[in-house]
């Protein structure tokens, strides 16, 4: 961790109220985000996994600016985002800029890309913003070359397609070229490679990472598949985030986070793993299949209505962060002397 | 293009079939092109069955040929045989209307893809297994109490689930609600389309699990159709890969995993991220499958297979038997050991997964 990250995430919340015009009860606040930290140095990769639900999304719009924390902070190179959204910082930094820095490609490539105009209109678009000093053709040639790039060959011919006519491998591809010719240091990728074939999912894995050096970029890749999460990562260098009800549960490297998890969560988000070993699948790791409700999060540990591990302890209990090497994980077992050793287990 | 891959039945025969494929072919250009290609199979009681493809190989196809529910105007033919257990087997492909809409769901049921589209969002659950009922002439108390007790087999609570509505579900729980509805009139087979594939992995692991006790509680067969081959080949006995419209290997779980016989099979697990497999070494396929009204001539794989021969462009390949029970669809499966190394098998098997570097 450099004294310098590029995104600091600190003590983010995001909590969304329910506000009904018509209901006069209690509002029902859904707690998406609780109490997360997060750095995101230059040329990083953070892959953040969990279930569906677990506010993995949420927590990274919040990290590129695209949704307002009710908690905490958001900085960028230093500067708090939301403060300069709000004319209240002290700085030069423009919110042009920022958003600018700050880049998304989302999960259903058909549906974020505009069907009526062309790939080369699309794209021309980031270009117009950045650069507009460019001419048409060199516009033109910019988006040839990139489009060559992420192998889209012939490129004057795709640049003339619609997006209907792509397959959702080559959509994802656009998207992502819209992306990187904004000349962004964070792109968030979510879900990205989800909707596309699991032989295709490599190759647009590969393909993110080599452009990775070409464009100087860092990554933010969401993703409920363990295996996906540890390929990105562990081949840029890069962390492993385990949310679980809002909160970061066990944050580290790649390959510790995959061959070491800390956490029951990750062990169970690692037993969820398919492999092609067959070794005896056996019963999962947790005590209960669905998640609780948002709305009303279990007391101590979140994980303890669920955890094969817990005990009276953590439901009574919040459990810190531990330090487990370079892993940090959120689970009293970590600390020796902690009263959950002699507390009765939970069966329930 | 039309091929018979009926002459070596030994590869994908089985000892007491409860379903018997025979050149199930569908076509919606009057035999230009196919988007199942004659397919042979048999469907062993008791089983199940993983069948494997990618977007676009035909594998939704064959799901819907195995209760004559293919869309229209698509047009099935081959020779589609159901042998419920002591009774007459019956044609599929030449029922009466009425017959055939009570074996669908009473013998065969189906699952689909996307639960939230399957059920009536302005109807309870409650509802929706009643009508089932009700639509097949069953007892509804009775089948209530079944519904129930299936509803419990998945870890779910009978009451609330029955009162909701679909939207007040998670999707994991509509999934599994939609599970029970399609065994609620006691099916010998049940026929899955992707019925996880909006689902987060752990719940898709849950349901696999869930999945393999009812199987055993209820005697069923199933078939289990997924893109994704390391999910269910922790579920499957048996598997078979589709590719282009065609099945190109079918053999048992372990045998296509460890043993693949097939380029493509090869390929394919040597594509899918593992958490054992050491990280540098994942490969993509290169190319793109084949749409159906541009199959290659030949085997359809030709084009993006290291072993291609000027065979393999002209001829359909057969089925190759490999061993017992395993064949594959490829002049040189033989030379595919040494040609397309499988990289999962290189990695240690412990649980502590493959270390890179």
């Amino acid at each position: 961790m450099s004294d310098n990250p590029l995104i600091s995430l600190e003590d983010i919340e995001v909590h969304f109220t329910n506000e009904n015009l018509l209901n006069f009860d209690e509002p029902e606040t859904v707690h998406a985000v609780d109490g997360v930290s997060l750095d995101i140095e230059e040329n990083d990769i953070v892959s953040l996994v969990g279930e569906s639900g677990c506010g993995k999304t949420t927590l990274g719009k919040t990290a590129i600016g695209l949704q307002r924390p009710t908690g905490g902070s958001v900085t960028y190179r230093g500067e708090d985002i939301w403060a300069v959204r709000d004319g209240t910082a002290t700085t030069e930094t423009e919110w042009e800029d920022i958003r600018t820095s700050l880049q998304i490609i989302h999960q259903d490539p058909g549906a974020s890309l505009n069907p009526n105009r062309r790939i080369v209109s699309i794209l021309s678009e980031p270009l117009r913003q950045v650069n507009p000093e460019l001419s048409r053709s060199e516009k033109r040639s910019r988006i040839y070359s990139l489009l060559e790039r992420v192998g889209m060959n012939p490129p004057q011919d795709f640049a003339e397609r619609y997006p209907h006519q792509l397959s959702g491998g080559e959509q994802q591809r656009v998207a992502l070229c819209r992306a990187l010719l904004m000349n962004p240091d964070v792109i968030l990728a979510d879900e990205a490679i989800s909707a596309l074939d699991v032989s295709l999912r490599v190759e647009m894995m590969d393909l993110m990472l080599d452009l990775q050096d070409e464009f100087d970029t860092s990554y933010i890749f969401i993703s409920h598949d363990l295996s996906n999460a540890r390929y990105f990562s562990g081949h840029g260098g890069g962390k492993i985030g385990v949310m679980y009800l809002g909160e970061l549960v066990e944050v580290g490297p790649a390959e510790d986070m995959i061959n070491d998890p800390q956490h029951p969560y990750t062990n169970v988000l690692r037993w969820a793993t398919p492999d092609l070993a067959l070794r005896g699948t056996g019963e999962p790791p947790m005590r209960k299949i669905d998640v609780p409700d948002p709305v009303d999060p279990p007391s101590g540990c979140r994980f303890h209505t669920r955890c094969p591990k817990a005990t009276e302890a953590c439901r009574q209990e919040t459990p810190s962060d531990y330090q487990h090497g370079e892993q940090t994980v959120a689970c009293f077992r970590e600390d020796e002397n902690h009263e959950y050793w002699d507390s009765p287990e939970l069966t329930d | 293009m039309a091929i018979d891959q009926t002459t070596d039945r030994r590869v994908y025969s089985a000892d007491d079939p409860i379903i018997e494929i025979r050149n199930a072919a569908v076509t919606y250009d009057e035999g230009r092109s196919y988007v199942l290609d004659h397919v042979s199979l048999e469907l062993e009681r008791g089983e199940i069955l993983g069948v494997v493809g990618e977007s676009g190989s035909g594998k939704s196809m064959l799901a819907s040929s195995l209760l004559d529910a293919v869309p229209s105007p698509g047009h099935l033919t081959g020779e589609i045989t159901y042998r419920p257990d002591g009774e007459a087997p019956i044609n599929l492909l030449e029922l009466e209307k009425a017959d055939r809409r009570s074996l669908r769901w009473e013998d065969i049921s189906m699952v689909f893809q996307g639960a939230m589209n399957s059920f009536n969002p302005t109807l309870d659950l409650r509802t929706h297994f009643e009508e089932t009922l009700r639509a097949h002439d069953a007892d509804i108390k009775k089948g209530l109490g079944r519904a129930e007790e299936l509803l419990e087999d998945l870890y779910l609570e009978p009451d609330r689930i029955l009162d909701s509505y679909p939207h007040e579900l998670s999707g994991g729980m509509q999934q599994r609600a939609l599970i029970a509805l399609s065994l609620v009139l006691d099916p010998d087979v049940l026929v899955m389309d992707e019925p996880t594939a909006a689902l987060d992995l752990l719940m898709q692991r849950s349901i696999l699990l869930l999945l393999s006790d009812l199987q055993e509680k209820y005697n069923l067969t199933m078939v289990f159709i997924t893109h994704d081959l390391p999910l269910v080949a922790a579920l499957a006995d048996r598997m078979a890969i589709m590719y282009a419209f065609r099945l190109v290997e079918i053999g048992d779980t372990r045998d296509i995993v460890e043993n693949a016989a097939h380029p493509y099979t090869r390929a394919l697990l040597n594509s899918t991220p593992n958490l054992d497999a050491p990280l540098s070494e994942m490969q993509p396929i290169d190319g793109q499958s084949p749409a159906p009204i541009n199959m290659p001539t030949g085997c359809a794989y030709h084009p993006r297979c290291p072993l291609a021969t000027e065979e393999c462009r002209t001829e359909v390949p057969d089925y190759h038997e490999v061993e017992t029970d395993h064949g594959s669809a490829c002049y040189h499966w033989q030379a595919s050991y040494d040609e397309v190394p499988l990289l999962h098998e290189n990695s240690p098997g412990d649980t502590t997964g493959g270390v890179d570097e």
